[in-house]
C-alpha cells in the first residue's frame, strides 16, 4: 500500500476526528468521497470502465476468450483476474513493487467471485462441457489515493455491465464436434447479467470506531480493516467473502459490526451504481459515443 | 477526421476476437468530374462531357453510379465500350472482390481503362459519404445506404458546381448523376431520397444508338414464361442444405455430367467409389457439369445401372413443347435401366439443390430457328456435357455461322433449359482460327499475347555470352553433343553426348537448356509462365509458355551455336550401370540437331565412323539394356493412338494422316531423359526433404481396371492387376494370332484405367507414396523440358540451388506456395492434354470435309445399342448406332428397319442373323462427313464388313462382285457422331 508520512500530531487530529464522526474532509464515518465513472471508453476492450474516487484511479478492461470449461464445473464459464498495479500510481510500484498488493487484490476479489450465486457463471457457458467464454478483468491502478479495494470491485462490475458478448450459435459438426458461429452484427450483442456481482466494502477501524471509504491518510492510523464482500440477491445484501488486512486484529463484537456495516453501506452503493450505469447507458445509446472523457 | 470499425472474428483455433481499425476519413478525395472546380483532383479527369449517352429515360447529360448487383450480373454489358462517365465506388468494389473475384478482375480491367472514363470514387474514405453501420442494420442494408449515400452526394456536388454563371451562361444542359440498381428495395428507397434511379435493363434498352447491347443483359426471366409449369423440382434452401449436410440425410459432391447421355451424371462423393448415380431429368435437377451438388441417396431397392445406351439430344426449339416422342424415349430409357440386374446396381441418388454453381462461359453455336424473327433462340455448347442455353438475341442471322460465347444467367423450375445470355463471337464456323480460339477458350488455355511488362524482362538482343558466364560454367563446347527431335521442332530442350573414357567406361551427358538462367524468380515472366505451366500443342500451333525469343531461340539447344545448358552427366560401364554422376551449369555447342530419322540413319549407316555416329551407336546400346531393366521391373508398355498431320502451311488445314511412329532413336532419347529425371529427383528429393517437385503416378484403385479385366475375359485371357509387374507379364501374353491388332487394343484400354500422374512437393506425402507406377520408378520428376513445362523450371532452381550455381529465395523452398503451384500445374497440364486432343479431333474432321473413306477398324466396346469403334489409322473412336433413330424432328427420314439386333448381357455381344459382334472383332467401316447440316459437321460411320443385309453400306461398286439387286441403303441413318 502506498505509503503516506504521517508526524504522532497529525494522526491524533485523525483520530479525534473519527471520534466525533467529523473526518478530516468534513465526512461522517459511513460517507464515501464523490466518485466519477466513465464506461465503454477502451475500443479494444469488450467491456472498460474507468473509476475515479477522489484520487484513486482505476481503469478495468474485460477481455473475451473461447475455453474450455472445467471439467469439474462442465456448465461453468470461467473469470480471470489481473491486477497491474502502475508505477504511475507511486513509485513504490516500480519494478515488483506492486505484486503483493496486486495479489492481494486479486485473492480478495476471486474470493469474492468465487460463489456461484455471487456470479452466475452458467450465463458464460456456450455449450456444456465443451465451450464457455473466458472473461479476463484486467485492471489498472494509475494512481492510489485510498480505500483499493471499494474502487477496484466497483470499476470492475462496472466494466462487467459495460461488456458486450458477441452473439454466438453452436452447430454441430461431424462427429459431435461443435463449430461456433458469430453473427456479422456488430451490435448483436448478449450482456452479463450483474445483479449479484459483488461488490467489497473497506471497513477501517481506527481507534474504537469504524468506517468505510478511507483515506491514504487513514489507512496509515487504522490498525485493522476488514474486506467485506456484498452480494445482492433477491433485494437482499447477502456475505460472500471476507479479508483481513493490515496487523492488528478485531474483537469479536467489533468483526460483527463491521460486517453489518459493510453489508449496509455495499447495499446502497450497488444500488447507487446500477442505477449510475443505467442512466449513462440510457444517454449514450448503443452506438459507442465518440470518445470523451478520460481517453479523448 | 477518424473513426473505428469494430468487428468480431474468429481465428483459426476457434477463438473469438474483437477487432478495432482505425478508418480515416480525408475531405481530400476528388470527385473526378470536369465539370467541378471544387474537388482537389490529382489526375487527370476520368469523368468528361465528351462522351453524351441518348438514353431516351435520362435525356440530359448524366454520370452513372453502379450498385453490386448491376456489376455482378450484367459485366458483360458493362464490357462492352458503350457506357462512359461510370462512377465506381469503393464499397461496390469491395463487395465484388468479395463475392466473385473472376469479376472483380474483369472489372479492374475496365477501370484501367482510360478510354472507358471508369472513374473509382473512395466514398469509404470521403468524410461526407461515409456510412457507419447502424444498429439492426445487415451488412447488406449498410452498403446500399452508403451506396445511396454517395449517389446522391455526387448530385448535389455536381449540382453547386454547375450553379456557376459562367456555365449557366454557357447553356449546356445540366449533368445529373444516375443509379443504376436491380434491387427493387434499393430503387424504392433512393426515389423516396430523390436519387435518379433505373433497373440496368431499363436503362440499356432506354439506349437509342445501342439496340444490340440488349443481348447482353443478363437473363434472369423469359417474360413469357412466368406463368409456365414448374418442369423441375424445387431446390432446397442454402439453410436445410447445410443442415441435411450436417446430419448426413444429403451427400455432397461434384456433379459430372455424363457425355454419352445427355440424362445421366455422377457425382463423386468422397465415400462412395464410384460415386452416386444420377438418372433422369428430374433427378438431375438442373445441374450442370462441375458444380458441387447436394444429393439424396435414394432407397436400395430403386438403385438402378449405368446404362448402356448412347443418348443424345436432338434438335429443340425455343418454343420448347417437349414433344411426346422424347418424353416416351426418355421413359423407355429409364425403364430399361431399371430392370437392371442387381449386381450391376450402384448407389442412385437425386440431387435436391445446388451448393455452388461452377458456372461459366460457354463456346457453341446457335441453332437455327424455325420461326423468322425471333429473338429467342436455342445456344449448342460445344462441350456435350453442358445442357443447351436458352438465350434471347436480336442478331441471330448474324450469328447463325459463327462460334459464339454464352454464358449461364439462371435455371428457373419451370423452364427446361437454363438461361442465358450472348457475350461475344468468336468468328465464322468452320475456319481454322475460330475453331483454334473454341478449343482454348474451352480448356481455359491462357493464350493473350505476352504483356509488355513480361517482354521487358527477357534479355536485350543481341545476345552475348561473357566472359564472367564463362568463367561460372563448365566449358562443354568441344564434346560431339548432339539433339534429336521430331522434325520440325524448334523449342529443342534436350542434347546428348556419350564418349568413351580412358578407363574402358562411357561418360553419357544429357543437356537440357538452361531457361531458369533466363527466368528469374518472381519477375512478371515467371509469374507469366506459372501462370501458364505447359505449353500447349495444337495441330499446327503451338501456345509458348516463355515468349519466342527464348523458346524457339535463346533457350533452344539450335545445332552449331552455342548455348547454356544444365547438364546431368554420368560414368557408366558398358552394362549400362551408373558408376557415378554429377551435375552442373556449363556452356555447350551442339555439334548437330537432328529429327529421329536422321539419327537413326546415322546409326544404321555402317559407313559413317564420326564421333557423332559412333556417341550414338553407344547411346543406342545401352538404352537398350536400361529399358529391358525397366520392363523387368514392371514398367508398363502402354499404347493411345496417337496421329500427326501434315499441315498445309497456308490454309492451316490437313492434308495428310499419319500415326506416329516409333524408331529406335525415340526410345533412346527417351531413356536417357527418364534416367536423367530420376537421377535429378533422387538428388533433389535427398537435398530438399520438404519442398522438392515431384511427379508421382498412383497406383490405380482395382476397380478401375474392371472394363479391362472383363473385356479380356470375354476374349479368354486373364488379367492380373495386382502388381504392375503382374498386369505387365499378362498384358504381354495378351496376344491373338488372328487378330494382330489386339494387343494394342488391350494396351489401349489398359491406359485408361490409369490415374493421372501429378506433380506434388516431397513435404506434402510419405515416401512410400512417391511411387511413379507407370514407369516403375521409385521417385521420378520432370527435369528435362524447361522450355515447355514450367514444373522443369522449379526442379532446376532447386537443383542449382543444391549444387551452388544459384541462389535459393525465399518462396523457392516454402511448401505452401510451391504446392499451389502444383496444383496449377496439374490442371494446365490436364487441360493441355484434353486441348491436344480436341485439336486432333477438330482436324480429322476437317480432314474427312467432302471425302469418304472405308477403313479397317476394331470394336472396342459393345453396347447395347450402339459400337464403340475405333479406327487405328487416325485414331478415331466412333459409335456405330444399332438402332434406329426415332426422332424425326432433326430432318431424317424415319427408318423402318427390319434388321434387328440382339444383345446379349453375359458376353457382350450383339446378334444380327449370324454376324457376332465381339469386342475387338475388326469391322469395316466407311467415315463420312454428314454436312447436311452447316452448323454441326458430324463424322459418320457405316458398316460395310460384315455385311448385313438391309444395314450395311454397299461396297464400292469395283469391289462388290456380289452386288445384288439391293437398293441402296437409305443415306444417313444408322448414324453418327465422332465421340
Amino acid at each position: 500500500m502506498a505509503y503516506v508520512a504521517l508526524s504522532e500530531a497529525e494522526k491524533t487530529f485523525i483520530l479525534h476526528g473519527v471520534e466525533e464522526d467529523f473526518r478530516c474532509d468534513g465526512r461522517s464515518r459511513r460517507d464515501y468521497r464523490p466518485m466519477e465513472l466513465e464506461t465503454g471508453l477502451v475500443s479494444n476492450a469488450s467491456g472498460s470502465a474507468r473509476l475515479r474516487l477522489a484520487n484513486t484511479d482505476i481503469l478495468v478492461g474485460v477481455k473475451t476468450e473461447i475455453d474450455v470449461p472445467n471439467p469439474l464445473t462442465p456448465q461453468f464459464g470461467k473469470l480471470e483476474f489481473f491486477v497491474d498495479c502502475s508505477a504511475n500510481a507511486t513509485p513504490e510500484f516500480e519494478g515488483r513493487g506492486g505484486s503483493d498488493l496486486a495479489q492481494e487484490l486479486i485473492l480478495s476479489l476471486q474470493n469474492a467471485y468465487e460463489s456461484p450465486f455471487a456470479f452466475d457463471y452458467r450465463t458464460l457457458c456456450l455449450i456444456p462441457g465443451q465451450q464457455c467464454w473466458k472473461l479476463y478483468i484486467d485492471i489498472l491502478i494509475l494512481e492510489c489515493g485510498g480505500n483499493l479495494y471499494d474502487a477496484v470491485s466497483l470499476a470492475a462490475k462496472a466494466a462487467l455491465y459495460n461488456t458486450k458478448l458477441p452473439r454466438v450459435t453452436a452447430t454441430l459438426l461431424d462427429a459431435g464436434v461443435t463449430d461456433l458461429i458469430i453473427s456479422d452484427n456488430p451490435y448483436d450483442c448478449t450482456r452479463i447479467g450483474i445483479d449479484a456481482v459483488p461488490l467489497l466494502v473497506t471497513v477501517c477501524k481506527i481507534g474504537d470506531y469504524c468506517l468505510v471509504d478511507p483515506t491514504a491518510e487513514e489507512e496509515v492510523c487504522s490498525t485493522v480493516s476488514m474486506v467485506v464482500s456484498v452480494s445482492m440477491r433477491d433485494n437482499e445484501a447477502y456475505l460472500s467473502g471476507t479479508h483481513m488486512t493490515g496487523g492488528g486484529s478485531m474483537h469479536r463484537d467489533t468483526m460483527l459490526n463491521s460486517i453489518q456495516l459493510g453489508l449496509s453501506i455495499g447495499e446502497q452503493l450497488n444500488s447507487l451504481l446500477v442505477k449510475m450505469l443505467k442512466s449513462e447507458e440510457g444517454r449514450v445509446g448503443p452506438k459507442r459515443p465518440k470518445t470523451v472523457g478520460f481517453l479523448k | 477526421m477518424q473513426t473505428l470499425r469494430e468487428f468480431t472474428r474468429k481465428t483459426k483455433r476457434g477463438n473469438i476476437l474483437k477487432i478495432v481499425r482505425e478508418h480515416y476519413l480525408r475531405d481530400d478525395i476528388g470527385c473526378g468530374s470536369d465539370l467541378c472546380q471544387y474537388c482537389f483532383q490529382n489526375e487527370v479527369y476520368q469523368l468528361t462531357s465528351e462522351h453524351d449517352i441518348k438514353s431516351s429515360i435520362f435525356k440530359f447529360p448524366h454520370y452513372i453510379v453502379l450498385d453490386t448487383n448491376v456489376v455482378l450480373d450484367q459485366i458483360d454489358v458493362l464490357e462492352e465500350n458503350v457506357l462512359h462517365n461510370v462512377i465506381v465506388l469503393t464499397t461496390v468494389l469491395n463487395e465484388v472482390k468479395h463475392k466473385s473475384s473472376s469479376i472483380y478482375k474483369r472489372l479492374n480491367e475496365i477501370i484501367h481503362d482510360r478510354t472507358r472514363n471508369f472513374y473509382v470514387f473512395v466514398n469509404e474514405h470521403h468524410k461526407d459519404t461515409y456510412a457507419d453501420r447502424e444498429p439492426d442494420e445487415s451488412a447488406n442494408d449498410r452498403n446500399d445506404r452508403a451506396i445511396r449515400l454517395a449517389a446522391k452526394w455526387y448530385d448535389t456536388h455536381l449540382h453547386t458546381s454547375q450553379a456557376s454563371k459562367t456555365f449557366q451562361s454557357s447553356g449546356r444542359t445540366a449533368t445529373r448523376v444516375v443509379l443504376l440498381t436491380d434491387d427493387a428495395g434499393n430503387r424504392a428507397k433512393a426515389e423516396a431520397e430523390d436519387i435518379l434511379v433505373a433497373s440496368a435493363a431499363d436503362y440499356v434498352k432506354s439506349l437509342e444508338d445501342f439496340p444490340l447491347l440488349v443481348d447482353k443483359l443478363s437473363q434472369k426471366t423469359f417474360e413469357n414464361e412466368k406463368q409456365a409449369l414448374p418442369q423441375y423440382p424445387p431446390h432446397l434452401s442454402m439453410k436445410e442444405l447445410l443442415e441435411g449436410l450436417r446430419y448426413k440425410k444429403l451427400l455432397q459432391g461434384s456433379f459430372q455430367a455424363s457425355r454419352e447421355n445427355y440424362l445421366e451424371g455422377n457425382v463423386n462423393v468422397e465415400s462412395y467409389e464410384k460415386g452416386i448415380l444420377i438418372q433422369g431429368r428430374e433427378s438431375l435437377n438442373r445441374a450442370v457439369d462441375g458444380d458441387i451438388v447436394a444429393v439424396e441417396l435414394l432407397p436400395e431397392s430403386e438403385w438402378s445401372a449405368p446404362s448402356e445406351i448412347v443418348l443424345e439430344e436432338k434438335n429443340v426449339y425455343a418454343d420448347d413443347v417437349p414433344s411426346e416422342e422424347r418424353v416416351e424415349e426418355e421413359k423407355e430409357m429409364l425403364q430399361q435401366v431399371q430392370t437392371a440386374p442387381a449386381a450391376e446396381r450402384t448407389p442412385t441418388g437425386r440431387i435436391v439443390g445446388i451448393v455452388r454453381r461452377k458456372w461459366r462461359q460457354y463456346c457453341g453455336i446457335l441453332q437455327p430457328s424455325l420461326i423468322e424473327d425471333t429473338t429467342r433462340h436455342i445456344f449448342v455448347p460445344a462441350d456435350r456435357k453442358i445442357p443447351r442455353i436458352r438465350i434471347e438475341t436480336r442478331q441471330a442471322a448474324k450469328l447463325q455461322n459463327q462460334r459464339i460465347i454464352v454464358t449461364i444467367d439462371s435455371w428457373p423450375r419451370n423452364s427446361r433449359y437454363p438461361h442465358g445470355h450472348f457475350v461475344r463471337s468468336l468468328g465464322p464456323l468452320g475456319n481454322m482460327a475460330t475453331e483454334n480460339e473454341v478449343i482454348l477458350l474451352e480448356h481455359d488455355v491462357p493464350h493473350c499475347k505476352f504483356s509488355e511488362e513480361v517482354l521487358s524482362f527477357l534479355p536485350k538482343m543481341p545476345w552475348t555470352i561473357t566472359e564472367e558466364d564463362y568463367a561460372k560454367r563448365v566449358d562443354l563446347r568441344d564434346l560431339y553433343i548432339c539433339s534429336v527431335d521430331p522434325p520440325g521442332c524448334t523449342d529443342i530442350d534436350d542434347a546428348l553426348h556419350c564418349r568413351e573414357l580412358p578407363n574402358g567406361n562411357l561418360e553419357v551427358g544429357v543437356h537440357i537448356a538452361d531457361v531458369s538462367h533466363f527466368i528469374r524468380p518472381g519477375n512478371a515472366l515467371d509469374k507469366e509462365a506459372a501462370a501458364r505451366g505447359t505449353t500447349v500443342y495444337l495441330v499446327g500451333k503451338r501456345i509458348d509458355m516463355v515468349p519466342e525469343l527464348l523458346s524457339s531461340n535463346l533457350c533452344s539447344l539450335v545445332g552449331g551455336v552455342e548455348r547454356f545448358a544444365f547438364s546431368c552427366v554420368w560414368e557408366v560401364d558398358n552394362q549400362a550401370n551408373v558408376l557415378s554422376k554429377r551435375f552442373h551449369k556449363s556452356v555447350i555447342k551442339s555439334k548437330r540437331a537432328m529429327t529421329y530419322e536422321e539419327a537413326q540413319a546415322l546409326i544404321d549407316d555402317s559407313t559413317e565412323t564420326g564421333e557423332i555416329a559412333k556417341s550414338l551407336r553407344h547411346l543406342n546400346r545401352l538404352a537398350k539394356i536400361l529399358k529391358k531393366r525397366r520392363m523387368d521391373n514392371g514398367a508398363l508398355v502402354l499404347a493411345s493412338p496417337e496421329i500427326r498431320f501434315q499441315v498445309d502451311s497456308e490454309t492451316h488445314e490437313p492434308l495428310e494422316v499419319e500415326a506416329k511412329q516409333m524408331r529406335d532413336t525415340n526410345s533412346m532419347v527417351e531413356e536417357f531423359m527418364l534416367l536423367a529425371n530420376i537421377t535429378v529427383a533422387q538428388h533433389i528429393a535427398a537435398e530438399f526433404t520438404e519442398c522438392a517437385v515431384l511427379r508421382r503416378h498412383p497406383k490405380p484403385p482395382p476397380t478401375n481396371f474392371d472394363p479391362l479385366v472383363k473385356a479380356a475375359r470375354y476374349q479368354g485371357f486373364e488379367v492380373a492387376i495386382n502388381t504392375g509387374l503382374e498386369l505387365a507379364h499378362s498384358l504381354d501374353k495378351c496376344v491373338k494370332a488372328d487378330n494382330p491388332y489386339f494387343n494394342t487394343m488391350i494396351r489401349i484400354l489398359t491406359t485408361r484405367c490409369m490415374m493421372q500422374a501429378v506433380y506434388f512437393i516431397s513435404g506434402s506425402l510419405q515416401k512410400e507414396e512417391f511411387f511413379h507406377y507407370g514407369l516403375a520408378a521409385d521417385i521420378y520428376t520432370h527435369f528435362t523440358s524447361p522450355i515447355r513445362r514450367y514444373s522443369d523450371i522449379m526442379v532446376h532452381r532447386l537443383l542449382a540451388a543444391s549444387i551452388g550455381a544459384d541462389s535459393t529465395y525465399a518462396q523457392l523452398l516454402e511448401r505452401k506456395s510451391n504446392e499451389e503451384l502444383c496444383n496449377n500445374l496439374n490442371y494446365r497440364h490436364k487441360m493441355a492434354q484434353y486441348a491436344g486432343r480436341a485439336s486432333v479431333a477438330l482436324n480429322t474432321h476437317l480432314f474427312f470435309r467432302g471425302k469418304e473413306e472405308e477403313e479397317e477398324g476394331y470394336v472396342l466396346f459393345v453396347r447395347k445399342n450402339a459400337l464403340q469403334v475405333l479406327i487405328p489409322k487416325y485414331g478415331l473412336e466412333g459409335t456405330l448406332y444399332l438402332k434406329g433413330d426415332k426422332d424425326g424432328k432433326d430432318g431424317l427420314e424415319r427408318t423402318k428397319s427390319e434388321v434387328i439386333f440382339t444383345f446379349n448381357e453375359e458376353d457382350h455381344t450383339q446378334r444380327c442373323g449370324n454376324v457376332i459382334f465381339h469386342s475387338f472383332d475388326p469391322v469395316t467401316v466407311r467415315l463420312s462427313l454428314d454436312s447436311s447440316n452447316v452448323q454441326h459437321e458430324k463424322l459418320i460411320f457405316k458398316l460395310v464388313k460384315p455385311y448385313i443385309k438391309g444395314f450395311s453400306v454397299e461396297t464400292a461398286p469395283e469391289a462388290s462382285t456380289a452386288a445384288t439387286a439391293q437398293p441402296p441403303a437409305k443415306k444417313s441413318k444408322k448414324d453418327k457422331k465422332k465421340k
